[in-house]
């Protein structure tokens, strides 16, 4: 159930939102949607994998925080361990949205159901009390806006990864240390042998594009995956 | 081992006594500690305002902030706030809060308030929790850790119930052993240091080193040892209080400071719990004789205090000498509370000078008694310095004020002002206070509160901060400053709201331990 609004002093003077990380607010989440824009904040902390749209074809990106559905690794005692919350976490309960008109100026959205929304008194304004913007509002529309721009410019990126054929399907098998295993299907990851048998034009253009930094991006995040069976471990092992 | 100290006689069973035995018996585990207290008898429980150490201490000892708040009813405070202090006028009015100023030159600060906004307050250009106490907001949020905030705050509490968990702490938790009988007698050994108490049922509570903490009836400090009481109403005028509680609406709101108000003769504390209001007028009473500072109690609760039954409320009287004793630790006692000394309440110093009291006891116990001489001096020395500063400070409040009544102007009179404030207050016609003027460790009341007062109280920035050129690099401080202060009015709940959902919270959790068993 969402309940978007166009965010206004108006309607939301009073408004507060839940600034901190907990499973009652949303966060008990696998993974969330990351852009190619933010794989260098991204990648110091998460693994990054592709995944194709069943329904679209479209290639996306993924920062994964846990190995099931509801697992998120990085909950814990109620704030997100890890200096860098992707843009999709970060935004929330706010969305860019867009007037109908084509060249319509973005518009700061709020989903009124979410349940980031405060009803008691608690958590960050987003307007004072003349109804100017706070410094937390500030914050929010300057990530919708990076994440707004990141997402128009993504497609040149996905587009060289078809191009080159540079994903291919992976399967991820983690045995933990109680010997339970879980396995991560239906991920994409870089197809690295095609990568190192790319051509020098090829190579020139992923670089003149700016993409082959992010290829490599991703390629170095998957080093996470370690950190995130030692995560697990440690749950399994602290209860 | 011969002459080794291991058994610790605790006197009384207020504030300071509870407090003492759980600081201590959390430093120093390896001591044995026995309170005894006569049962039956009050305690003055009028201490409520603690500093920023009591997150320490607290800690310390073991004791949660959620539990401490809910069973003390107790609330935040971040600093004090002086209304009426200058001149009487109705704008009159200025913080000192517990955060200090930016960090950097204060000349450079000075001198950036004075070019870039004169007009605003000094406390609001130098800390955002201007801005916060003034919409009574919260220092922290309910998901930070324990006793951490985004501004440095102390509390508000209410004695008798903090007296209540501490001591319950102190047995239960800490191992401290609880005697309820009154002390009749003190038993001398061979070295003339106190061996033991002699007890109204006739047993001797024998131990190696006694902490007095019988307030003022002084049993060990005053009334054994004969420590001489050095008088400081000289400097220091006020000697009674009238107090009283005032129940508060469900729902209004926490101050997020003390107020204190100032009348002809004194000046009015108001503390804000959840539940009530600790209100009381402290006077001078060779200014205002008792009726009339009644009179100016009830009409300042029936200005400033919505829907407040003026005519139900019974104000009750304390007359307290001030001053302090010549030495606080003496042979083989050690005085702590208002045993060791008191000076009125104004910025809250009776508790934190318990807490510093026995941090430095613990820090430096006394593991024989051959070194007992060496590290009583030592305290004596620093603790007579504490008390001086403290002096010193309360006073800087009055010296700085023009109102015209009697006691404003005897306040002012050169023949009260201790020397080395009046020294201190010629050098600051020059430079803003500094640690050079405060350079101990754990000052009371550091340059930075100081600054806020003097400030705060319109005292003039010295002309060499007005000529000076502009440091881009102080003007960049405070305009941090401003936005902290914009974020931080955003992010922080009212103290309502706070104290309101961590009460809910605080019975979910009694009655999910309670479904458990």
């Amino acid at each position: 159930m969402t309940n978007h609004a166009i965010l206004n002093p108006a309607d939301h003077g009073d408004l507060r939102v839940h600034t901190h990380a907990s499973a009652d607010l949303g966060d008990a989440i696998m993974a969330c949607p990351t852009v190619p824009a933010e794989f260098r904040q991204v990648q110091a902390h998460y693994p990054i994998v592709l995944r194709r749209d069943p329904a679209t074809g479209q290639m996306g990106a993924l920062a994964l925080f846990g190995f099931e559905t509801g697992e998120n690794l990085f909950l814990r005692d109620g704030r997100w361990d890890a200096t860098y919350r992707p843009l999709a976490m970060a935004i929330q309960p706010f969305l860019i949205g867009r007037p109908a008109t084509p060249d319509g100026a973005a518009q700061v959205h709020v989903d009124l159901a979410h349940p980031r929304i405060s009803a008691d008194g608690e958590g960050v304004r987003v307007f004072d009390a003349e109804g100017m913007p706070t410094p937390f509002l500030e914050d929010i529309a300057g990530k919708l806006g990076d994440l707004d721009h990141a997402h128009r410019e993504a497609a040149g990126f996905y587009a060289a990864l078809e191009r080159y054929e540079l994903a291919e399907p992976f399967t991820l098998e983690v045995t933990l240390d109680s010997g339970a295993t879980n396995s991560l299907v239906g991920y994409h990851t870089i197809d690295e042998a095609r990568l190192a048998a790319l051509d020098g034009a090829a190579l020139h253009d992923l670089m003149a594009g700016g993409h082959l930094l992010r290829i490599a991006m991703i390629l170095a995040s998957l080093s996470h995956f370690a950190d995130l069976v030692a995560r697990k471990n440690m749950l399994a092992r602290d209860g | 081992m011969i002459g080794s100290v291991e058994k610790v006689v605790i006197v009384g069973g207020g504030t300071a006594g509870w407090l003492s035995a759980c600081l201590l018996a959390a430093r120093r585990p390896e001591l044995a500690i026995t309170l005894v207290e006569a049962p039956d008898i009050a305690t003055i429980g009028v201490g409520e305002g603690t500093w920023p150490t009591m997150r320490e201490t607290l800690a310390t000892i073991g004791i949660s902030e959620a539990e401490f708040l809910t069973e003390c009813d107790a609330a935040f405070k971040q600093g004090s706030r002086f209304d009426g202090w200058v001149d009487g006028s109705a704008q009159d009015s200025y913080l000192h809060p517990f955060t200090p100023p930016p960090p950097g030159d204060m000349a450079a600060l000075l001198a950036a308030w004075q070019a870039g906004a004169a007009d605003l307050p000094f406390a609001a250009m130098m800390t955002p929790q201007h801005a916060v106490c003034a919409e009574n907001l919260a220092p922290r949020q309910r998901t930070m850790p324990g006793y951490a905030g985004a501004l440095t705050y102390g509390y508000h509490l209410d004695a008798g119930k903090f007296a209540g968990l501490v001591g319950r702490h102190a047995t239960g938790r800490l191992g401290v052993s609880h005697v309820a009988a009154q002390v009749t007698e003190v038993v001398i050994g061979p070295t003339g240091d106190v061996a033991g108490l002699r007890l109204h049922d006739g047993r001797t509570l024998e131990g190696d080193f006694f902490i007095d903490c019988s307030g003022q009836a002084a049993i060990l400090i005053g009334n054994h040892c004969k420590v001489p009481w050095i008088d400081r109403s000289d400097v220091s005028f006020n000697d009674r209080a009238l107090a009283v509680q005032v129940p508060v609406a469900q729902g209004s709101p926490i101050a997020s400071q003390t107020v204190g108000t100032a009348h002809e003769a004194g000046w009015i504390w108001d503390i804000a719990l959840p539940a009530r209001r600790g209100i009381g007028c402290v006077y001078s009473s060779r200014f205002l004789d008792d009726d009339r500072a009644e009179d100016i109690l009830r009409a300042h609760i029936a200005a400033h205090v919505p829907g407040a039954d003026v005519s139900a409320l019974q104000p009750r009287q304390l007359r307290f000498a001030t001053g302090h004793r010549a030495r606080f630790w003496d042979r083989n006692c050690l005085a702590v509370g208002l045993s060791a000394g008191f000076i009125e309440p104004l910025e809250a110093s009776a508790i934190v000078t318990i807490e510093l009291s026995i941090k430095a006891l613990a820090d430096n116990f006394p593991r024989r008694s051959a070194t007992m001489g060496i590290l009583a001096d030592r305290f004596n020395d620093l603790f007579r310095y504490r008390w001086d500063r403290i002096v010193e400070f309360l006073k800087l409040h009055y010296v700085l004020s023009r109102r015209a009544e009697p006691y404003w102007v005897a306040q002012r009179d050169p023949a009260t002002i201790p020397a080395r404030l009046a020294q201190c207050l010629e050098l600051w016609r020059d430079q803003p206070p500094s640690t050079w003027d405060f350079p101990r460790m754990d000052e009371l009341f550091c340059a930075a509160s100081q600054q806020y007062v003097l400030y705060g109280m319109g005292f003039p920035v010295p002309d060499a901060c007005r000529r000076s050129a502009i440091d881009t690099a102080a003007v960049g401080r405070l305009a941090d400053v401003r936005q902290r202060a914009r974020s931080l009015v955003a992010a922080l709940p009212a103290n309502r709201t706070y104290l309101d959902a961590a009460r809910v919270q605080a019975h979910a959790a009694l009655n999910m331990e309670l479904a458990r068993q």
